[in-house]
């Protein structure tokens, strides 16, 4: 016997064995269609006796199983049942002739036999025959049920004259030895009429009526048969019928125990029978037989008698000694390789039993045992099924952990490189059954909690399995999605090596099939969720969501969720995102773009390329809000690897906000802004669309033209310029920043396109007096000082600049610093289309700063006594620094001329008494240049 | 060998292995003791709940290697895993083992940075599992 019936449990023992099998061409569904309607009988009460008779079907059965019968009744094939289809009358004697030839397969065990004919109409149909039923078709068999039950009854009969004709073997007379098939060479030639070998003989059949009485549903008897037989069998040592004696009893009292059985759900009984009334019915019959010589039984009474439970109780193995005898029946069994099936499905039996009582500790020895059971060679489909059959058993009992392994190697298994048609679907569908003993689920939201915990090795192998055997599948589909979850979610636990690896492989394998977002759902009905790639690249969430407004079309940087700023229907909004990348290798994000809800919102993707291990980078991905409304922004999609994926923020580790709520406005206008300037740095304080700088001299006048174009597709309504001087301490003379926009104003409204241009005036007239020591000069000198070179430095720095020498240092210029700066904001307020109406404007900002630099100098200043007493003449040496020509005028004098870098003697007729005034004469200079046109 | 430390969630803290090649074995063969040590909790629970013994002893033995448990009373568990052929470690040495493992176990939880359930990176109890390992090999 090699071929063990890994389903097997102990209320088998009670059941008979009856086959159904298919006669020539039958289509294997309506086979199945009507094995089921007959499997349906399963238990049959027998008329008269009050005993119900279990049946176990097989449509397969191998007939060296068969040679056991005699160790274990139950093996024993006891009625055949076949299904045959005949069309004509003609085929029937050849059908009929099959059916002998099929009988005589089991010939030998075989109480009664069955033939269902469909298809045959007509005068053959008409016989009247106990063994054959004709049926028109498959579909036309209303009393299959009826015929089944009437042959389970024929069974009975024969079932019950073999038991009363064993069990009433008298022990003179001369017993059979029963053997199994691998004894009947060790018995040739042994004394027959030795007590020993009469004693085994005895024992032996004793088992066999326990078995008998088992069966024909006469439990109490068959329990003290069993313990006669133990009795018998042990003093002979016959090591192998003792364990199957063992193996009885533990049966038997496993079926009085557990009426409902040992199966679980699937072998469950008909709860018609198992319920409580009905199963001490069916114990009843055997209970009223219990005596010390059951060979002198009668089977025909009825009545039940209490005095009987006292016998019953001494019979019936108590629960924990179910297991002790199943444990001593297999150590038994142990003894004789060739029983090796009998003691692999004793374990599974004991195993079953031990689910039943929660034991699941001694439970995991038996298994354990049973791994070690040796069943010589295997074929690969035996040691799949055996696998599975460890890891159904594990799970029963609890052992989750324990059941994956062997579910895990049963996969294996299907695909062992022995197998010339590796079975890649079911590995594939033993591979997930797995997971849950993993504790790995496939759905990646239950891996964004926080930090990954589990046994990364072990299940980092199970996706790895997954992959391969989803792609021997063929389902490249399905490898993308498990790669992706691995990538995804065993990131932390990939060394450089394997994430190369594994990224190629994943880029292999879109580049036949792309990953998506949608649910992959399997035929068994798991449904594979999507898997977005949150983590390539890593969004950081301390920098959270950078959004750029344009409604000042300015960049602004706000990090908040309920964004305070708009944007504007029709124009491109930014969004910018603080991304790493975690990847040893350079990553190609490719198609990134924002995920909204709200608004109809046109996402332009973009494409980055991020340096392997890059530190923060910053992303801006862009798109266009079409309708005016509140948009929300819920993440981001991402192509990474040739798999997409849409990532959400409220998914994001770290992430607090769960996206971003900006209102849209309806559209404006946009201008443009160009300066007839060159563009410069910003300014430092503000937050400016563009800015301009320019030099000037102390008095000098610049015309700046600022040119606007509407690049917007809204007509500009409005028109509003202000300016605001930054704050400075230098005492600014005059107006900075001058403008007429009455020309500009005449041009609105500005259609989409055009321009507009308003010129600015800049003036810069700065006090620079009070910088050059010249009055120290003067005091020392008093007044009689003249002709002196004042000893200014900034003598010394300007003349170079003026003689265009390149003496002059940067380091002294910068000790002495002459140059003053003004800034100032010029701010652009514009309205126009949809959104003018709902009151909101753009704002444009214009920094301009200007250098200014004094443009004469005095080196040189002395008096002279004038013609009157109460006036001096006050003589100064003035300094031309630009390259032009300028004009200098104060009061009450003339104007003088002087050229570039040119120096003259400037008198001025000074009317006050104390030259110590001069300081304050000195500041009222006022030095105007006026540019030299001709330059 | 392997030493192997797993969380109340039966998710490991700590797990090291020598040989390092065999590693993925010994993460099966402690994974699936995990079975046998709950159930063994279990069973303590129900039966005898004032039991102080942590020590649950040879959890299975398989052919090349026996399997020791250990828990805590919060429920961490502690796994040793031995070589079969080792006939110098009996049953004292491995409870002297758990107990020094214990030790340092409770030196790790007692630092203020570490948080329960994290994985350990202690290198004062990486030395002392060290030294264990070598004892054990």
């Amino acid at each position: 016997m090699s071929v063990p019936d890994y389903m097997q449990c102990a209320e088998d023992h009670q059941t008979v064995l009856v086959v159904v099998q298919p006669m020539g061409i039958v289509p294997e569904d309506q086979f199945f269609r009507i094995y089921k309607r007959i499997t349906g009988v399963s238990q049959v009460s027998i008329r008269d006796s009050q005993r119900v008779l279990f049946i176990r079907y097989r449509h397969h059965y191998p007939p060296e199983n068969n040679d056991w019968g005699d160790f274990q009744t139950h093996r024993k094939v006891v009625g055949l049942i076949s299904v045959t289809s005949c069309t004509t009358a003609k085929e029937w004697p050849q059908t009929s002739e099959r059916f002998h030839g099929q009988k005589e397969v089991f010939g030998s065990t075989l109480y009664d036999s069955r033939l269902l004919v469909f298809g045959l109409q007509g005068e053959v149909a008409e016989q009247q025959r106990t063994d054959v039923a004709f049926y028109p078709s498959y579909d036309d068999c209303p009393d299959v049920e009826k015929r089944v039950e009437d042959f389970v009854e024929s069974i009975f009969i024969v079932l019950e004259s073999k038991r009363l004709d064993r069990a009433t073997d008298k022990s003179g007379d001369k017993i059979q030895l029963l053997c199994v098939p691998f004894e009947k060479k060790d018995f040739v030639g042994l004394d027959t009429d030795s007590r020993h070998y009469k004693k085994r003989c005895q024992g032996r059949m004793r088992k066999h009526v326990g078995d008998l009485c088992l069966q024909a549903g006469m439990l109490q008897d068959a329990l003290v048969h069993y313990h006669m037989a133990v009795e018998l069998l042990r003093s002979v040592n016959d090591f192998l019928w003792l364990g199957a004696a063992l193996e009885g009893l533990c049966s038997a009292s496993v079926i009085f125990h557990y009426p409902g059985g040992t199966a679980g759900k699937s072998g469950a009984r008909k709860p018609g029978v198992s319920s409580a009334a009905d199963a001490g019915k069916r114990h009843r019959p055997g209970a009223q037989e219990v005596l010390i010589d059951p060979g002198a039984l009668t089977t025909n009474g009825i009545s039940a008698d209490t005095s009987t439970e006292i016998g019953r109780a001494k019979n019936c193995l108590s629960q924990e000694d179910i297991i002790e005898k199943y444990k001593e029946a297999i150590s038994n069994y142990g003894k004789y390789k060739s029983a090796g099936v009998i003691e692999l499905e004793a374990c599974i039996k004991a195993v079953r039993v031990l689910a039943i009582q929660k034991r699941a500790m001694e439970a995991s020895e038996f298994l354990q045992n049973a791994v070690y059971i040796n069943l010589g060679q295997l074929s690969e489909e035996e040691k799949i099924q055996r696998y599975s059959v460890l890891s159904e058993l594990y799970e029963l009992i609890g052992f989750h952990r324990k059941s994956a392994f062997f579910k895990r190697v049963a996969a294996m298994q299907c695909v062992a490189p022995t197998i010339p048609e590796p079975g890649w679907k079911a590995c594939y569908k033993l591979l997930l059954e797995t997971l849950p003993g993993y504790s790995l689920s496939l759905d990646p939201k239950d891996f964004s909690k926080g930090t990954h915990r589990g046994w990364a090795a072990v299940q980092l192998r199970l996706l790895h399995e997954l992959v391969y055997a989803s792609r021997r599948m063929g389902n490249p589909g399905l490898s993308v999605r498990h790669l992706s979850f691995l990538l995804q979610t065993m990131l932390d636990f990939l060394s450089d090596q394997e994430k190369k690896e594994v990224t190629q492989s994943l880029e292999n394998y879109t580049s036949k099939c792309p990953g998506g977002m949608e649910v992959i759902s399997l035929p068994d009905g798991l449904k594979l969720p999507p898997v977005p790639f949150t983590k390539l690249p890593i969004l950081n969430a301390f920098l959270s969501l950078c959004i750029y407004t344009v409604l000042l079309f300015i960049d602004v940087c706000v990090c908040v969720c309920v964004a305070d700023f708009q944007w504007v229907q029709g124009d491109v909004c930014e969004v910018q995102l603080m991304v790493y990348n975690p990847m040893p290798f350079e990553l190609r994000v490719e198609n990134m773009g924002l995920l909204t809800s709200g608004v109809d919102f046109e996402s332009l993707p973009a494409a980055l390329s991020l340096p392997a291990e890059s530190g923060l980078y910053p992303v801006t991905l862009v798109g266009v809000p079409r309708t005016a409304g509140n948009i929300t922004i819920n993440g981001y999609h991402t192509s990474v690897f040739g798999v997409s994926s849409d990532c959400l923020l409220e998914g994001l580790v770290g992430v607090k906000s769960s996206g971003c709520m900006v209102e849209v406005v309806p559209s404006l206008p946009r201008l443009q802004l160009c300066t007839s300037l060159p563009r410069s740095a910003h300014l430092s304080s503000e937050d400016l669309s563009t800015s301009v700088s320019l030099q000037l001299f102390n008095g000098e006048t610049q015309q700046l033209t600022i040119t606007l174009e509407n690049i917007g597709a809204e007509m500009l309504n409005t028109l509003e310029l202000t300016s605001k001087t930054l704050s400075t301490k230098e005492k600014l003379f005059g107006e900075f920043l001058t403008w007429d926009l009455q020309d500009a104003l005449s041009h609105l409204p500005l259609k989409s396109g055009q321009s507009v241009s308003i010129p600015v005036n800049i003036s810069a007239k700065l006090d620079f007096s009070g910088q050059e020591n010249l009055l120290h000069d003067l005091n020392d000198d008093g007044i009689s000082v003249t002709g002196l070179p004042v000893s200014s430095p900034l003598r010394q720095v300007l003349k170079p600049r003026a003689e265009n020498k390149p003496v002059g240092t940067d380091a002294s210029k910068n000790e002495f610093n002459h140059v003053k700066t003004l800034e100032a904001v010029l701010t652009f307020k514009y309205s126009g289309g949809a959104g003018q109406v709902e009151g909101y404007y753009r704002e444009l900002s214009l920094g301009v700063r200007v250098d200014v630099e004094p443009s004469v100098f005095f080196t040189r200043v002395s008096t002279l006594p004038a013609t009157s007493t109460r006036q001096c003449h006050l003589l100064l040496d003035v300094f031309n620094s630009t390259e032009h020509e300028l004009t200098l005028s104060a009061k009450n004098n003339q104007d003088l001329v002087l050229h570039a870098s040119e120096c003259q003697r400037y008198m001025h007729t000074h009317t006050h008494t104390h030259t110590h005034t001069l300081s304050h004469t000195d500041s009222s200079f006022i030095c105007e240049m006026y540019r030299c046109l001709s330059g | 060998a392997e030493i192997c430390i797993t969380s109340m969630d039966n998710y490991p803290l700590y797990i090291r292995s020598i040989p390092t090649q065999g590693e993925l074995k010994f993460h099966y063969t402690v994974h699936t003791s995990l079975d046998v040590v709950e159930e063994k909790i279990s069973g303590v629970g129900k039966a005898l709940a004032d039991q102080r013994e942590l020590y649950l002893g040879l959890l299975y033995p398989t052919e090349d290697y026996k399997v020791y448990g250990y828990v805590t009373n919060s429920k961490v568990k502690f796994v040793i895993v031995v070589d079969s052929s080792n006939t110098s470690l009996r049953d004292n040495e491995i409870r002297s083992m758990f107990r020094k493992l214990h030790n340092s176990f409770t030196d790790v939880m007692c630092n203020p940075f570490y948080n329960p359930g994290d994985p350990i990176q202690s290198k004062a109890f990486d030395s002392i599992v060290s030294t264990m390992m070598v004892q054990a090999c």
